[in-house]
């Protein structure tokens, strides 16, 4: 089977190590454009930082990573090409504090895509009415409930233009009454064809949204499929006891 | 057959009422803070006796037996048992302006006035940072022009003749303008990734907290020049102005470095997941609020900035304190020097209280507006 041309995201043999500890281990994926990846398994397992690779924010010692064409290779320009391709979404949402929410979506555009204001506003305002926040524009994020900073956060990304969203644990430090509202604006996204890769525990998500689930142990993949086999016919010990852990918390 | 719990929660629907009365108004506040027990009342009653006592002999020697108006060298002095006030009456023009050229004392008086001014226009908060600061630098440059003339038409006046509060304005706000950017470079490079500069930075800041600030002065002013060739003379208030800057800079940048190091690293990821360079993402993201944090801690270094340009008269500048010291000289006065120290007390004690209750408000408004969003 060879490789699909049009891959935004691409690794090969990727090695990280903290010190001596080994927490990725060759990982190679790939993921196409257009399809939805939901990455999942137990806490360091290694998958929010394999997310975090993707965007620059953690290196790696070993291995290819490719983002849309270019090759993260620890330089500034390639750090800068792959961030301005890649849009980011946090478990803390990592809003700024001191901007209000209509500066926290212009700020990247200005001055590190070099977009007139005018037009960057112009975008802010389509992206927030998207995600339903068009009454909180002038607001400051501590002014705002934790669903809705996470969805001015993914309005925030997706003002790059992104061709991939990266999202990490973008559920997990909300209260339980907000998580739809933010899984409703990521499905929504996911309809619209945007290629993502979702670290996740919502399991539900991943059997309606993913084309694949890839489940990571201790820093290496342990088994990749689409959701319906995934869940139904996990294949290796390690998954099944994790679904088994899963189904048994919801 | 379930047996029902002994345990029970009775479901209320009152609408909000107020407290009762007996819980405010002054006289709960007294029960509450003055007379809690006999034992407190009795404290009370005590320390409220030695508060009045001391006020009314406070009151007595400062006002009701003051002599505030003394021609004849201060005749009426000699027999009055209060303050003599008319020490500052005769002498305000020393203290305020010290030995500049008395017919051109207006432009000192100006320089104050501007000084006051775009103070209080800052206080308001009517216009933005941005606006606030550029002001205080154009008001920083008139200054200079003002004092120093050659410009104009305005008489030149050398740098040796300037005092009094004019100077002292202008060495606070030479320190401030250029050791808060330096502070701030100093705490940036202290958490540099690379060596050299950080251990530069570290070595500044290290070594310039460990030398006290008289002596950073007496080298830059006095000893410096020794080493210089004698081409480059360097005027001695500008030699002393960049030891005060870089003592106020070492300070300041431990200050910034404690902001710089409570900044949530979430904060510097998500900026650069958004593309910004090193320095974008230091300009627009970490410094801003990083300094918020500081303001308290930062408003303290300013004050003592403040404080600290009495050293200059050590130096034979004549700043607010030194130009005291040279006004109480005459023999007519020397004998009233408390009022003369008590009147600059006083000045220092307004400008650094007002310095304190804008760092104060500065405060507030950066809670008020930038509570937290984790």
């Amino acid at each position: 089977m060879s490789a699909p041309r049009d891959l935004v995201v691409e690794l090969s043999g990727v090695n990280k190590w903290y010190g001596q500890h080994h927490a990725l281990r060759d990982v190679s994926l790939g993921l196409a454009a257009g399809e939805k990846m939901v990455l999942c398994g137990p806490s360091g397992s290694g998958k929010s930082t394999l997310i975090r690779c993707i965007n620059g924010l953690e290196a790696f010692q070993q291995g290819d990573l490719v983002v849309c064409g270019t090759r993260l290779d620890g330089t500034q320009e390639s750090l800068g090409a792959v961030r301005r391709k890649a849009g980011m979404v946090f478990q803390n949402f990592n809003l700024f504090p001191h901007l209000t929410v209509l500066e926290n979506l212009t700020l990247g555009a200005v001055y590190a895509r070099f977009e007139p204001e005018h037009r960057a506003v112009e975008r802010a305002h389509g992206l927030l009415a998207r995600v339903q926040l068009t009454s909180q524009t002038f607001k400051f994020p501590g002014q705002l409930s934790g669903g809705q900073r996470q969805r001015v956060a993914i309005a925030r990304a997706l003002m790059l233009e992104p061709e991939v969203m990266l999202f990490d644990e973008p559920t997990s430090a909300l209260d339980p009454e907000m998580v739809h509202e933010v899984l409703d604006v990521m499905e929504e996204l996911a309809r619209g064809g945007q290629s993502m890769i979702v670290v996740t525990h919502e399991m539900g998500f991943a059997r309606t949204v993913a084309d694949l689930v890839v489940f990571m142990d201790q820093g290496e993949i342990v088994e990749a499929a689409p959701p319906q086999s995934f869940f139904e016919n996990p294949t290796t010990a390690r998954a099944k006891a994790f679904i088994g852990q899963i189904s048994h918390a919801t | 057959m379930g047996t029902l719990p002994r345990s029970f929660a009775r479901p209320a629907s009152s609408p909000p009422r107020r407290p009762p009365a007996d819980a405010r108004g002054v006289r709960a506040f007294a029960q509450a803070h003055l007379f809690q027990s006999p034992l407190a009342g009795l404290f009370t009653f005590l320390l409220g006796a030695v508060v009045i006592v001391a006020l009314w002999h406070i009151l007595r020697w400062s006002v009701v037996d003051a002599v505030w108006y003394a021609p004849d060298n201060g005749a009426a002095c000699r027999t009055a048992t209060g303050a003599c006030w008319a020490v500052i009456v005769e002498k305000y023009r020393v203290i305020l302006f010290g030995a500049y050229p008395y017919d051109q004392q207006w432009r000192g008086g100006l320089i104050v006035a501007i000084w006051l001014a775009w103070g209080a226009v800052s206080a308001t908060r009517l216009l933005g940072v941005g606006t606030r600061l550029t002001g205080w630098a154009l008001v920083f440059a008139a200054s200079i022009l003002l004092l120093g003339g050659g410009v104009a038409g305005l008489e030149r006046v050398g740098t040796d003749l300037w005092g009094g509060l004019p100077l002292t304005f202008i060495i606070f706000g030479g320190t401030i303008a250029g050791g808060l950017p330096l502070a701030i470079l100093l705490a940036i490079g202290r958490r540099s990734e690379l060596p050299v500069v950080r251990l530069l930075c570290v070595a500044t800041i290290e070594g310039v907290r460990g030398i006290p600030l008289l002596a950073l002065l007496f080298f830059a002013a006095l000893i410096l020049p020794l080493f210089l060739p004698p081409q480059l003379t360097v005027d001695k208030l500008i030699r002393a102005e960049i030891g005060m800057i870089i003592f106020f800079a070492a300070y300041a940048a431990e200050v910034v470095r404690g902001g710089l190091q409570a900044m949530p690293e979430g904060q510097d990821e998500a900026a650069k997941a958004l593309g910004l360079g090193y320095w974008l993402r230091m300009r627009k993201i970490i410094l801003p609020q990083a300094l918020a944090i500081v303001v308290p801690a930062l408003f303290n270094d300013i004050i003592r900035a403040f404080k600290n340009t009495t050293f200059f008269s050590i130096l034979g500048l004549f700043d607010v304190l030194g130009a005291t010291k040279a006004a109480l000289q005459d023999p007519n006065w020397v004998r009233y020097g408390t009022e003369g120290y008590l009147f600059v007390f006083l000045l220092y004690f307004i400008i650094c209280s007002a310095m304190s209750l804008y760092g104060g408000s500065i405060e507030r408004d950066n809670q008020r507006r930038v509570r937290r969003a984790t």
